[in-house]
């Protein structure tokens, strides 16, 4: 099913384009990653989807009965937060669900259950009553993943989210979102990364977004190959 | 010295003010806006002049321009993103030159000022005694509706914005309520000392807390502390009222930052005996080994 998708959207920075004419379809039920080289407005493409910035031209629209709060975001750099921030590992990923409590209603047995799940699959529930400015940056990272995954979001937005983090734990990670993905037919996960050649065996698609230089109009992309569909190009 | 009804009226008004103006002390620091207070403070002092030039209430125009130098503090900060300061900056000097400018037009104010400028809470007179009260509940009401708002908010904008955060909304209501709370506070410490109420008791909580509710726990502790301290040490040694609640906040957070420094290095040496204790063999290795990293490149 078709949970979100950008037409012809244009969008820049002091007046340079740098996503031109982008078009791309969001479904459900996919573990998608979005890579391509630096510069290449990945990071970009993921708050236009989010609606963070508004395309100069184009539009990026959600299917009708898409609940927009069910969409949990990881910002790049999430980690390089104030290091004197005053919390807890544990009471920072309970404002994960934050935005499906509202206002007032009770944090309830089912939260609590959510962010133990969260945390013990990020593998943070040991650190869970340390402050969060004296962990590593990995173990930030980490954090920041399950104060994500406790808001159980349908559609999981991650810019960068292994930066960091060591090889065991960046499988983990994959393995956790692939898992995430396969256990519901309508959540969505959508990561940009360069690590794309471990990933890949947990993926469903990339889509690969191309530098803007002017002659480097690569259509076709070498290491993409029959299991991943669609593919963006900017050009 | 609580038979007198000003000393009553003055610790009624500093304990007030020292309930809400940590909490609000502890998201200004923490959204890198802690001279926040200050500018607003002498923004307030330029309504003050105004609404003495034009025969209005001074202490409602003070108010009114603590609360549009707030909005216009929050509008700047988004044009000037990379360099929050800057928004400070332009809004304290423009606010202090328009003091000056009106003070000048009326030059029998000068005098009237000095209580504005260095407080007069032991001459706070009921209205003033009810606005701060006003002020207080408003905001504690605000802090406790609003706290997972205003949690996320601090952390991070754009996730809170996707989480369905009203940002612009939150940052105009939290611009307006820092606004309030400076103006209220103004009487008590004076425009130049109101930062001191809001700032330090939060930096001293800050060192301290574990988490997000008891820093401001804290910070309402240290807040409270330095103002019936301060305050009674000034009515013993005859010391302005204003200046002495600061200083005592700023002998509260120097002892705080003692008390951790020693406890630290103490508990450091203890751990670095222990650990020197541990045997050879059981110690953490470090190895380097040039014949691994050489294949691992090719």
């Amino acid at each position: 099913m078709n949970i979100a998708a950008m037409n012809n959207v244009v969008y820049g920075y002091d007046g340079v384009p740098v996503i031109h004419n982008v078009s791309l379809r969001i479904e459900s039920g996919e573990f998608i990653a979005v890579s391509g080289p630096n510069g290449a407005a990945k990071s970009t493409l993921l708050r236009l989807l989010l609606g963070l910035v508004k395309p100069w031209s184009g539009e990026v629209s959600y299917a009708p009965d898409f609940n927009r709060k069910a969409i949990g975001y990881l910002p790049q750099q999430a980690a390089s937060f104030n290091s004197g921030f005053p919390s807890k590992v544990i009471e920072l990923v309970r404002s994960g669900c934050y935005p499906k409590l509202g206002w007032f209603r009770r944090f309830g047995a089912e939260q609590h259950a959510l962010v133990e799940w969260s945390l013990r699959r990020a593998g943070m529930w040991e650190y869970r009553s340390r402050k969060i400015g004296g962990l590593s940056g990995g173990q930030k990272q980490k954090a920041c993943i399950a104060r994500v995954m406790a808001q159980q979001p349908d559609l999981v937005v991650l810019d960068e989210p292994v930066t960091g983090m060591d090889a065991g734990s960046r499988l983990q990670f994959y393995q956790w979102m692939r898992d995430y993905v396969s256990a519901d037919a309508r959540r969505t996960v959508l990561m940009v990364t360069h690590g794309l050649d471990e990933a890949r065996p947990y993926l469903d698609r990339v889509i690969r977004l191309e530098g803007k230089e002017e002659d480097c109009q690569c259509f076709t992309s070498n290491s993409c190959s029959a299991p991943f569909g669609q593919e963006v190009l900017l050009h | 010295m609580l038979h007198f009804e000003f000393m009553q009226r003055a610790f009624w008004a500093g304990g007030l003010i020292a309930l809400i103006a940590p909490i609000l002390g502890v998201f200004l620091v923490l959204r890198r806006q802690s001279l926040m207070a200050d500018t607003l403070s002498h923004v307030s002092m330029a309504g003050v002049a105004l609404g003495s030039v034009l025969h209005m209430s001074p202490v409602l125009a003070g108010f009114l321009f603590a609360v549009i130098g707030g909005i216009a503090i929050e509008q700047l900060r988004r044009s000037y993103r990379a360099y929050s300061e800057v928004p400070v900056a332009i809004i304290m000097t423009s606010g202090l030159a328009l003091a000056m400018v009106l003070m000048s037009m009326k030059s029998n104010l000068s005098k009237s000022f000095s209580s504005y400028l260095f407080g007069s809470i032991v001459a706070v007179n009921p209205l003033q005694l009810m606005i701060i009260a006003a002020v207080t509940a408003g905001g504690l009401i605000f802090f406790a509706v609003l706290r997972r708002h205003l949690y996320t908010l601090t952390f991070d904008e754009e996730t809170a914005a996707v989480g369905g955060v009203q940002v612009k909304l939150m940052t105009f209501a939290f611009a307006v309520m820092t606004g309030l709370i400076v103006a209220a506070a103004m009487p008590i410490v004076g425009v130049l000392l109101v930062s001191a109420l809001i700032v330090l008791p939060s930096a001293f909580a800050l060192r301290f807390a574990g988490g997000f509710l008891q820093a401001c726990i804290l910070a309402v502790c240290a807040g409270l502390t330095g103002v019936f301290g301060g305050l009674s040490a000034s009515y013993y040694t005859d010391t302005p009222p204003g200046g002495t609640i600061a200083l005592t906040l700023l002998l509260i957070l120097l002892a705080g930052i003692a008390v951790q420094k020693v406890g630290q290095r103490r508990r450091q040496r203890h751990l670095g005996e222990a650990v020197r204790a541990v045997p050879y063999a059981s110690r953490q290795v470090m190895s380097t080994s040039y014949q691994e990293e050489e294949t691992n490149v090719s």
